[in-house]
């Protein structure tokens, strides 16, 4: 039993911070990583053989033998510069190549998840 | 100028869209080396890489010659192609003004000082271990490493400190870019990398698989040759935005052209042949009951691989007796990464298009430790003696000396392979008898090792699940539409060449396996299907495998037709008559089957000998100076997917990818979809890389062997330097100088499924209907709820086929005489 001297109070604060969604072709997921990983968030979600309708029309993704063609999905949460660090990067490469993406207020209760160390 | 880094990564990946992708030589894989283009119409994409990398898009008007007199275009088809467009002069005037006019096109202007500089550093720092003496600093990567050797180059005189150079990469770009705006870089780095397509490719395939041991060790990106490409332009006073690179490649023009007109009436008339020859074959009702699968039980079956030159050998083995041959990618539907026994590196085996999402290790079987020591003494010896030749030859000191005291030996081995080929085969075929061979003691590592014993590398787990297991096996049923009826012997085979001093090898293994023999991914495949729990599975999902059904794996030799069945002769898994008889009945297959293809590679056999045709094949085999041990996939032009029943009286000439469906299995279309997104667009790839090597040789192909050098063991240049050559080599696609045995014609695919069946697979797939209505891939559908009428999918809509009546009266497709 922990000593109740030392524990803190449970913070249920929201703190808002900017979210991401991206949808690319596969054949993209390892720039939108790179990308990811040269941010400055913490880290993001990955989904793989994503399903939809863009531009082009309909993109199944449930795809036994083709990882080039399916659709992934990425989320991350960050602090707005580093949001936008992202978008700077991916607006260009949405000029070419297709693919989306959606930045959105969202809110967190344990921000420190969130803010990389540098 | 500040850049901002992940802008400039952008610009860069959108830039590099425009250069295909180059594996290096020991996986060479076939892509489309124009699959950057794939989102436009085909005759806009040949007409924008013709400006950005100075490609033909279009045969040579002496191609369309050729196939004219040798009457392989239907002039009715040709004739109303013209009239379409308001032609109305006869072809042969046609075809002098389309030379006329091809004489008259402009050479592409060239960077020749900067290039040389480039390709320099470039090979250097991207050797893979062919250079006795390497670049130094390589480990700093490319830009860094560069920086540091720089100031020794001579031939860029204005360097003369590294201080003089910037430090990082993004110095390097704002120091350059500093005067343009950001809208500009990209036709900027368009220009460079597309300077040289092949290095370039190269880099782009290294820096997106940054888990290679040799990006991990010397990493590179296009971002590190274009800094480093761009400093040297500054100072070699090459232009860093050169007139053309002024805006991105231009869209072609819509406006119909002669070469696009002759193509398209080729490819008809080719469409139309088989057509007819696939009505001729099925219109007899009571020929189709005979071959229906209701018929008694086969003594064998085998899966190929869906590679054209399965096409041959399955025809000949079903002469043999009651056996039956399928179709199925030659990866097996296993996304696997293989380790082969003693090999300390694995290997991709699965497609280009797939991830490899298990490894599989080939280790020794139970009993088998006599052969382990007999195979590991042997190689230990060849290993030993390999090393001590390499480091005898590299050494300064003993250089001279060993070529004086082994000049002997090796000159006496240099005359047995040039003048004895046929008789080092068969000695090598008696030490492969002798010696135990892997494949024979050991076995893949099919299961997954226990939880505390888990072996990962690279995200990929050793072995496989049990319900991978099941989905693999499934899968493969399910796509063959081979639901019921199994035979006693069921033989899954890959395939692989046979050829020494041959860069070009794995162009000649199994596509559907990144370029390596696909016998391994067989063999994974029949240990799956010969497990208890799999098949009990299978049968609750209503694929009922008889008790007595016994799977094996084998493997095609592509150059001798010969097949290798990975079996204990010892041990066998199945009564050795039955197994005799099936080695008897191949080995007759494989003498018809090379009697065939001996006949178009220009070889003069003795026919009166039973077994000549396999000898030659047998001499190309071993022969270290034949330049087309085989075909290859040369003459690809079709991809028929349905079973096996519609084609099976035909002889497709090598020329058809067959993949095995019935559309009667498959209600919710699950397995068409899986094959035309899987299978076809592999196929597809296969295909433009044959048609753009054999259009324009030196842009897209790699030229001829006989003047070509091995680079850094990654690539090929022609004669000591320039560019990575990335496609085929001129003797795997012409017979000779003149005469390409390749005809270049876009993929025909046909599909015997309902039309709905396939507009609800193309609904579903963009990807799929960008390839068709950009003309990359032709459809037609053989509609089997409509008496098997053909129906073609013209711009999005399907069109009856009209009787092809009309065609010439010289079939290009003969009926099987046997």
């Amino acid at each position: 039993m922990s000593d109740p001297s030392t524990s803190e109070q449970t913070e249920h604060t929201l703190h808002p911070l900017k979210k991401i969604e991206i949808i690319v072709r596969g054949e993209k997921e390892p720039f939108v990583r790179d990308l990811l990983d040269e941010s400055n968030i913490s880290g993001y979600t990955i989904h793989h053989n994503v399903t939809g309708r863009g531009e082009h029309g309909f993109h199944e993704g449930r795809l036994l033998f083709n990882d080039r063609d399916s659709l992934v999905m990425f989320f991350a949460v960050g602090q707005e510069e580093s949001i936008q660090t992202i978008v700077d990067g991916l607006t260009p490469l949405f000029e070419q190549s297709s693919g989306v993406m959606f930045v959105s207020d969202t809110s967190v209760v344990r921000l420190d998840k969130f803010l990389k160390e540098d | 100028m500040p850049i901002e880094r992940s802008v400039l990564r952008a610009r860069i990946e959108n830039a590099a869209e425009y250069i295909g992708p180059l594996w290096p030589l020991q996986t060479f894989n076939a892509a489309n080396p124009l699959v950057g283009f794939e989102d436009q119409s085909f005759d806009q994409a040949v007409q924008q890489a013709r400006q950005l990398l100075g490609g033909r898009g279009y045969p040579h008007p002496s191609v369309f010659r050729q196939a004219w007199e040798n009457d392989e275009i239907d002039p009715e088809i040709l004739t109303r192609h013209l009239a379409d467009h308001g032609i109305t002069q006869r072809p042969e005037v046609l075809l002098d003004r389309m030379e006329s006019d091809d004489r008259s096109e402009p050479a592409p202007p060239s960077d020749e000082p900067l290039d040389r500089v480039t390709v320099k550093w470039l090979s250097a720092f991207l050797d893979q271990g062919q250079a006795a003496w390497p670049m130094p600093k390589r480990s700093d990567g490319f830009y860094a490493a560069w920086r540091a050797v720089a100031p020794y180059d001579n031939a860029v005189p204005s360097i003369t400190r590294t201080a003089d150079l910037p430090d990082t990469l993004l110095e390097a770009f704002e120091e350059v870019l500093a005067s343009y705006p950001e809208k500009r870089w990209e036709s900027i780095f368009v220009h460079h990398l597309a300077a040289l397509p092949g290095w370039t490719g190269f880099i782009k395939w290294r820096a997106r698989r940054g888990n290679t041991e040799w990006q991990e060790a010397y990493p590179i990106t296009l971002a590190d040759y274009l800094a480093v490409r761009l400093i040297l332009a500054t100072h070699l006073d090459a232009a860093v935005t050169p007139d053309r690179a002024q805006d991105l490649p231009a869209n072609g023009t819509d406006r119909p052209f002669l070469p696009q007109i002759w193509l398209r009436a080729w490819e008809k008339s080719y469409r139309d042949r088989l057509l007819d020859t696939l009505a001729q074959a099925n219109k007899d009702p009571q020929a189709s009951r005979d071959r229906s699968p209701n018929s008694a039980r086969p003594d064998a079956q085998f899966a190929f691989c869906i590679d054209v030159r399965s096409e041959i050998i399955r025809r000949h083995i079903e002469d043999q007796g009651a056996y039956e041959t399928h179709g199925y990618a030659g990866f097996f539907g296993v996304p696997m990464q293989h380790q082969p026994y003693g090999a300390e590196t694995t290997v991709k085996s699965c497609p280009p298009i797939v991830d490899p999402k298990h490894r599989i290790i080939d280790r020794p079987a139970d009993n088998t430790a006599e052969a382990v020591d007999t195979y590991g003494w042997w190689t230990a010896l060849e290993t030993g003696r390999r090393h001590l030749v390499k480091t005898l030859k590299s050494n300064v000191a003993a250089a001279f000396g060993f070529v004086e005291g082994s000049g002997g030996f090796f000159g006496g081995a240099m005359a047995a392979r040039t003048l004895l080929p046929s008789a080092l085969f068969r000695l090598g075929t008696r030490l492969t008898d002798w010696i135990p061979q892997p494949t024979a003691f050991t076995e893949p590592t099919v299961d997954r090792p226990s939880a505390d014993d888990a072996d990962w590398e690279n995200g990929l787990p050793v072995g496989l699940s049990h319900e991978a297991k099941v989905l693999y096996a499934e899968a493969a049923f399910r796509l063959m539409g081979w639901t019921d009826r199994f035979a006693p012997l069921v033989i899954f085979t890959g395939h692989g060449t046979q050829t020494p001093n041959n860069p070009y090898k794995s162009s000649l293994d199994c596509g559907a396996c990144s370029g390596n023999p696909g016998g391994p991914n067989a063999r994974v495949l029949a240990a799956i299907c010969n497990e208890d729990a799999v098949q009990n599975e299978l049968r609750e999902r209503e694929i009922d495998i008889p008790d007595d059904t016994v799977f094996l794996a084998g493997q095609h030799n592509t150059t001798t037709d010969e097949i290798t069945l990975f079996v204990d002769d010892r041990t066998p898994t199945v009564p050795s008559d039955a197994l005799a008889q099936v080695k008897d009945d191949l080995k007759a297959a494989q003498a018809q089957a090379t009697t065939e293809r001996v006949r178009t590679m220009n070889a003069t056999v003795d026919s009166g000998q039973p077994r000549a045709a396999v000898r030659e094949t047998e001499r190309r085999a071993a022969d270290w100076a034949e330049t087309r041990p085989e075909w290859g996939l040369a003459g690809n032009a079709s991809f028929i997917i349905g079973p096996r029943r519609l084609t099976e009286t035909v002889d497709l000439d090598g020329r058809a990818f067959l993949h095995s469906y019935d559309w009667a299995t498959d209600e919710d279309g699950t397995a068409l979809e899986n094959i035309m997104t899987g299978p076809l667009v592999v196929g597809e790839w296969i295909n433009t890389q044959y048609y753009f090597s054999t259009v324009d040789n030196a842009a897209y192909g790699s030229g001829s062997k006989v003047t070509q050098n091995v680079v850094g063991k990654v690539g090929i240049v022609q004669g000591n330097g320039g560019d990575l050559m990335t496609g085929l080599p001129l003797q795997s696609l012409q017979i000779d100088d003149e005469h390409p045995f390749h005809r270049p014609l876009r993929l025909l695919t046909i599909i015997h499924a309902p039309t709905e069946r396939v507009d609800a697979v193309l609904d579903r797939h963009a990807s799929l209907v960008q390839l068709l209505d950009h003309e990359w891939i032709h459809l037609t559908i053989m509609d089997p709820t409509q008496n098997n009428r053909f129906f073609h999918y013209e711009a999005g809509k399907w069109t009856a086929h009209t009787d092809a009546s009309h065609a010439s009266a010289e079939p290009a497709l003969a009926a099987r005489t046997s």
